[in-house]
């Protein structure tokens, strides 16, 4: 191999390097410009995802702060049918009662019977 | 990233206006910044990676990077110098993900025969050692001798894009070159 003189090195260096200054791609700022446009799409995914969740999070502490819930509503709404529930049952017991109230009389024999059975007719 | 011996050029104003309406969302203004500036920095950063396809992904992130930064850009140094300290970053990361692995842009070698060939294949060997010794350097020595040997960069402008001081940049050449001297001693004479 044939031996450069040591002020060459320079020289040669800078030719090598400039060799490669300069590397033109064809189609690259086409390229640049589709990847800004998927960068933009992104972005504005993970701002609308994030815009969506902030929201759901204010309605929820908004329900949650104000007002009776909807479970407790509910249970309120149970709670009177229960006791709509309960008046009516008390309602046909106390017919019941009455009913037990006449049951006596109405279970005695009348007096054609009673002659009848006396008589052993 | 502000250097003050800078004095924009007609060439740093069109690239001051180009910047503004690429923060306006101008995709045209961004395909010509992009044309203007992708040779030199495609170059500097195969020259640092030493792989075409890693240079040209990391040249479209500095580009994505330039994108988002548009409106907040200060025009203190020229876009070029900006283009490149990004551009070091990236590398800087890229080194740390993973090690160097240098690939030959040479695609045939000629055949052993005739003496144009013989001379030929003796440019080729330069060429790779001259890959291998620049590969081997460190990576601040390897990026201050590039910026400054292929980029043409004064030592103020590769301070700013390095975010050092001048000094620390001329030591590091001069290591740089140094070392060249040693990895390259079987092509030169001894001094």
């Amino acid at each position: 191999m044939s031996q450069h003189s040591p002020s060459n090195l320079e020289a040669d260096l800078a030719t090598h390097l400039g060799r490669s200054r300069s590397v033109a791609v064809s189609g690259f700022a086409d390229r640049v410009v589709l990847a800004v446009h998927a960068y933009r799409r992104r972005q504005i995914i993970r701002w609308s995802s994030f815009a969506t969740s902030m929201a759901a999070c204010l309605v929820a502490t908004l329900v949650y702060l104000s007002g009776p819930s909807e479970e407790s509503l509910i249970q309120q709404t149970q709670s009177l049918v229960r006791s709509d529930e309960a008046s009516q049952l008390n309602a046909l017991l106390g017919m019941a009662d009455d009913l037990s109230m006449l049951t006596p009389v109405m279970d005695n024999n009348s007096l054609v019977v009673d002659v009848i059975e006396k008589n052993e007719i | 990233m502000a250097n003050p011996n800078y004095s924009p050029s007609s060439e740093d104003e069109e690239d001051k206006r180009l910047m503004a309406l690429v923060a306006q969302g101008d995709d045209h203004a961004l395909r010509l910044l992009v044309d203007r500036h992708h040779p030199r920095l495609v170059g500097y950063l195969k020259a640092e990676v030493g792989s075409q396809t890693t240079a040209e992904e990391l040249a479209m992130e500095v580009f994505i990077r330039v994108h988002r930064a548009a409106s907040r850009w200060r025009p203190e140094a020229k876009l070029s110098t900006y283009l490149i300290h990004i551009a070091h970053n990236l590398v800087l990361n890229e080194w740390r993900r993973k090690t160097r692995k240098p690939t030959s842009t040479l695609d045939s070698a000629p055949e052993p025969g005739d003496q144009s060939h013989e001379s030929a294949r003796q440019v080729v060997e330069l060429e790779e050692s001259f890959d291998r010794a620049v590969g081997q350097l460190p990576l601040e020595q390897r990026t201050a001798i590039l910026l400054l040997v292929q980029q043409d960069m004064p030592y103020e402008e590769i301070a700013v894009a390095m975010k050092a001081p001048v000094s620390s940049v001329k030591t590091w050449i001069h290591r740089a070159r140094t070392r060249l001297r040693e990895l390259l001693k079987d092509h030169y004479d001894n001094q």
